[in-house]
């Protein structure tokens, strides 16, 4: 069953399984063979589309995505004349979204047409808003500034924390050496001295 | 081409006139095309037929409850997946990802020399149209894989869903004979495919035996035994032809077109 419909396709030369095969059976050239495969939606976009309604233990044949593959080309082909026709007939030269919607309901599609008019709803606002991209980019570089700014001001209050610890540092200090002089040895007098010089070294740091 | 192009015209009348009709005694076809999977002996002789009329009625009454459990499944399936469309395209806020290249469908469009100008949003409308048409299709070719008690999708599942579905019409010359045929003879009696089909298949013994003999049970058990003793006898072919005619009221000129492909 399976072969013989295999076997079926080979004359036309383009349903065999590999895409080679076409090309070296019917000895297209290699610019008619791109044309072809332009003529489709690329095999792997139509398979993982094909997954997200089967099982997960189900499988798809590749003969099977391949006349999918062409079932979809014929879907687009089937809606672009139908909508070229009334293009023509009001005399206008663009197919425009609303053109392809009116296409599909009039070929019998009527499931499509309330997600692809709230689609096409959705696409136009945004467009709407890309449309004013130089205000987004004034705005970003706003949002910049505001971000450097907010930078600035917390580099600020750091170096005031430093100039308050060197103004705290120089006070405790005399008191200190009075102290030490009198209950503390010469070795805590010089790790007082060793923390001082650590603050010095991190707070140059932060500068 | 010529039969085609025949086959065609008689659709309509077909389909007005068996419309009512057709609904619930489309099912037996079905029925009959799956039992035909398995395998079966050939029966040779009027009385055999008559003692398997029984058993015959046991499993087409089974087979047919399973198939209507089959379609009722997939509206449920259809339903669920239109309800789940729309809430999808809701929550869409990202038009840049595409899951088809807008590029490659926009040289499909072009492809139709009436087509001059594209706006942008066309590409992107078909891009979610396509999707679900595929998605669509995949439904209901899966249903006929189940039916058939497969786990991989084929493309006489995909033929199938494009004979039962009518807004798939359109696709029917983009499959294979070959994968056409089997679902022309199961679906013949709801009168939309030509009547030519049997003819055509005849010359490749597409119809099993066990396929015949199974039309010759049903048409027993529908009281149409009068009619079909002689044609069981002649051609398995005839065995679906003859069906439909009684449904149909067929004027004479029909009939004798079909007896002479036969001869």
């Amino acid at each position: 069953m399976e072969d013989e419909s295999h076997n079926n396709t080979l004359p036309n030369g383009f349903n065999t399984g590999s895409p080679e095969s076409p090309f070296l059976k019917t000895s297209t050239t290699t610019t008619q063979h791109n044309k072809e495969q332009d003529r489709f939606l690329p095999i792997a976009n139509v398979g993982r589309i094909m997954k997200k309604v089967i099982p997960p233990n189900g499988k798809i044949s590749k003969d099977a995505k391949e006349t999918v593959q062409e079932c979809v080309s014929e879907f687009i082909s089937f809606v672009t004349g139908e909508a070229s026709d009334k293009c023509q007939r009001e005399k206008r030269k663009t197919i425009n979204g609303d053109d392809v919607i009116w296409a599909i309901t009039t070929l019998g599609f009527e499931d499509y047409v309330e997600p692809l008019k709230t689609y096409l709803q959705k696409y136009k606002e945004i467009e709407g808003e890309k449309l004013s991209i130089p205000k987004q980019m004034r705005s970003e570089q706003r949002l910049q500034q505001h971000h450097n700014n907010y930078h600035d001001q917390n580099n600020q209050p750091f170096n005031g924390a430093y100039a308050s610890s060197n103004l705290i540092s120089q006070p405790p200090y005399v008191p200190t050496d009075q102290k030490f002089s009198l209950t503390f040895s010469p070795n805590s007098i010089q790790s007082q001295l060793r923390q001082q010089d650590q603050i010095d070294s991190v707070g140059h740091w932060y500068e | 081409m010529d039969n085609q192009g025949h086959g065609h015209g008689q659709n309509p009348s077909m389909g007005i006139v068996g419309n009512g009709p057709q609904l619930p005694y489309g099912s037996n076809p079905y029925q009959a095309s799956h039992i035909t999977g398995s395998p079966g002996m050939v029966v040779a002789s009027p009385g055999t037929i008559q003692s398997t009329g029984q058993p015959a009625a046991t499993q087409l009454g089974q087979h047919q409850l399973a198939y209507q459990q089959q379609q009722q499944q997939l509206q449920q399936r259809l339903q669920a997946f239109w309800a789940n469309q729309y809430q999808e395209i809701k929550k869409v806020t990202d038009f840049k990802n595409h899951s088809l290249p807008l590029a490659r469908i926009k040289k499909i469009m072009k492809a139709d020399e009436d087509v001059r100008m594209i706006s942008a949003e066309a590409p992107v409308i078909f891009a979610r149209a396509c999707e679900m048409f595929i998605l669509e299709l995949t439904l209901r070719s899966w249903n006929h894989t189940e039916e058939n008690k497969r786990r991989t999708l084929q493309k006489n599942d995909i033929a199938a869903a494009i004979t039962r579905t009518d807004i798939f019409d359109f696709l029917v010359d983009i499959v294979p004979r070959e994968d056409l045929k089997d679902e022309v003879l199961a679906s013949m009696p709801r009168g939309t495919v030509p009547v030519t089909g049997p003819a055509e298949a005849l010359p490749y013994c597409y119809i099993p035996p066990q396929h015949a003999q199974q039309v010759g049970a049903a048409g027993v058990m529908m009281g149409n035994k009068p009619v079909m003793d002689p044609y069981a006898q002649q051609s398995h072919p005839y065995n679906m032809a003859p069906q439909m005619w009684p449904q149909l009221l067929p004027p004479p000129p029909p009939e004798q077109q079909q007896s002479s492909p036969d001869q």
